[in-house]
């Protein structure tokens, strides 16, 4: 069996071509589009999937990743599926890859004007938690009121003496729109704000997409007297030694010994390869 | 009856990145891959965009709806065309001098400003910014930014000095000629800019050349 190069048919793909076009046009705003049933169900990745199906040609080389990681079953199966139905070739290096498509994390290797990063998203709505409705939201975003999530990180001030939000930190696009940068952790949200790199964000079962474009303002929300803040380990990699990366805490054995790694597999063979040269 | 891309598939998935590049980067001039044959007074680079975007899901506004034009876009991108500037998602202007005002084109309403218009604008030339003319403008945002504006810029051919731009997409500024638009489209493409973020998106096209200037981009002098 044969499919149209990159799985969706051409109807969709300018369908979603267009929606990039006007989230680029209106840095940070949600465009709805109309989200394709695809081969792997919601929750799975299918909004960054068919953005990444609309960008792709031939000459691309896909990175996926998936917590930072290359090898597991999310960013394998991903990238299995485009280079059965694209042909395109596919790497776990960020330096050769022209598209990065990303669960949850931002590679550690700065990103350049010639690549494009595609975000999976599960909830594009930062204020969904705090307000079920879309019509509401939407009236919201209009009208730039933001005052219930500037409440909500103030109460978690006044309950852990702290803003308790680790991941899927609010970010303000241009000043403008708030934002979900996706369920990424914080450590990754200063890398968002002037990016060399466009970043383009799908949410398929909200049938939901955004951009961020390169050169533009992201700023976490914070307040005068908590600034925001990224995570610190007192630990470093236990694999490459480095201090500077996001760490994961992997158990090891039975009787709970753990240890810390880097999350991004990528970065940290890269590093143990050059110690060894 | 011309021919449309060659190869439809492939033509309009490398035209797509080059207009998403453009739109991502502003007033930077990139180079469409594909010319594809179009009736006048289509320019190839318009043609080029109007077969990569529209289809029968698109409504499309013509300047000059002439028949064989109107014939030509029906046949191979099958767009519903729009009998007023207000009700199009794409407009065609293949004459900018006797252009409607920019406040004809719909905006988007303040919960959707996406459904808003988005100009292909035939002008007559685009001058690149000095260092953007090599490799389709890539790259070029260091050495036009404004660091490298301690030197003088050298004229380029088209452009009588350009017009600097900021805005998302542009680090410091970014300075591109856009020649052959009436005299007071600066001023009304200011006046909407009031109502960000309703607005217009704008696709220049002269040439093999596209510069995008979306709603955000700020006009800082010209």
């Amino acid at each position: 069996m044969t499919y149209n190069f990159a799985f969706l048919d051409e109807d969709t793909k300018r369908m979603l071509r267009r929606a990039l076009l006007k989230a680029v046009a209106i840095p940070g705003y949600q465009v709805p589009f109309g989200s394709r049933e695809m081969p792997l169900p919601y929750g799975w990745g299918t909004g960054g999937i068919q953005v990444t199906a609309a960008l792709l040609g031939p000459d691309d080389v896909l990175k996926v990743i998936d917590q930072g990681a290359d090898d597991t079953t999310n960013a394998v199966n991903i990238r299995r599926f485009f280079a059965r139905v694209a042909g395109v070739a596919t790497t776990e290096h960020t330096v050769d890859a022209t598209l990065i498509q990303t669960r949850h994390r931002i590679p550690e290797t700065s990103l350049r004007e010639d690549q494009i990063l595609v975000f999976q998203v599960p909830e594009p709505e930062p204020l969904r938690t705090l307000e079920p409705r879309e019509a509401e939201t939407r009236t919201l975003h209009a009208l730039a009121d933001y005052g219930l999530m500037h409440v909500k990180l103030y109460e978690d001030i006044a309950q852990y003496g702290h803003i308790a939000t680790s991941y899927d930190y609010p970010v303000l696009v241009d000043g403008r729109y708030l934002t979900s940068p996706s369920p990424i952790p914080k450590f990754d949200n200063p890398k968002m704000d002037q990016s060399p790199a466009l970043m383009l964000f799908g949410a398929g079962r909200e049938k939901r997409l955004y951009a961020i474009p390169p050169y533009t303002s992201v700023e976490s929300l914070a307040f005068e007297d908590h600034p925001f803040e990224i995570q610190r380990w007192e630990h470093h990699c236990e694999l490459c030694g480095s201090r500077e990366s996001y760490l994961d805490e992997v158990v090891v054995d039975d009787r709970g010994s753990r240890m810390f790694v880097c999350s991004d597999t990528d970065f940290c063979s890269g590093r143990r390869a050059e110690a060894q040269a | 009856m011309l021919a449309a891309f060659a190869n439809p598939v492939f033509d309009s998935q490398r035209t797509f990145r080059e207009l998403l590049q453009a739109m991502a980067r502003p007033a930077v001039p990139r180079l469409l891959p594909v010319l594809p044959p179009s009736p006048a007074p289509i320019a190839p680079a318009a043609m080029a965009i109007l077969l990569t975007l529209c289809d029968a899901t698109t409504s499309v506004w013509l300047q000059q709806p002439d028949d064989n034009v109107v014939r030509h876009v029906r046949f191979h991108a099958g767009v519903k065309l729009a009998e007023q500037p207000l009700d199009a998602d794409f407009a065609l202007i293949t004459d900018p001098l006797s252009m409607p005002p920019l406040d004809a084109f719909a905006r988007g309403d303040m919960r959707y400003p996406d459904r808003s218009a988005s100009l292909i604008v035939q002008v007559t030339a685009l001058g690149a910014s000095p260092c953007a003319q090599g490799e389709a403008g890539r790259g070029s945002l260091t050495l036009a930014s404004t660091q490298a504006r301690a030197t003088p810029p050298q004229p380029s051919p088209a452009s009588r000095g350009g017009s600097r731009f900021a805005g998302p997409g542009i680090r410091d500024t970014e300075t591109v000629a856009i020649d052959g638009l009436p005299h007071d489209f600066w001023q009304q493409r200011a006046a909407l800019a009031a109502q960000l973020p309703l607005g217009i998106d704008l696709y220049f096209v002269a040439a093999q050349h596209v510069v995008a200037l979306p709603r955000t981009t700020r006009l800082l002098e010209s």
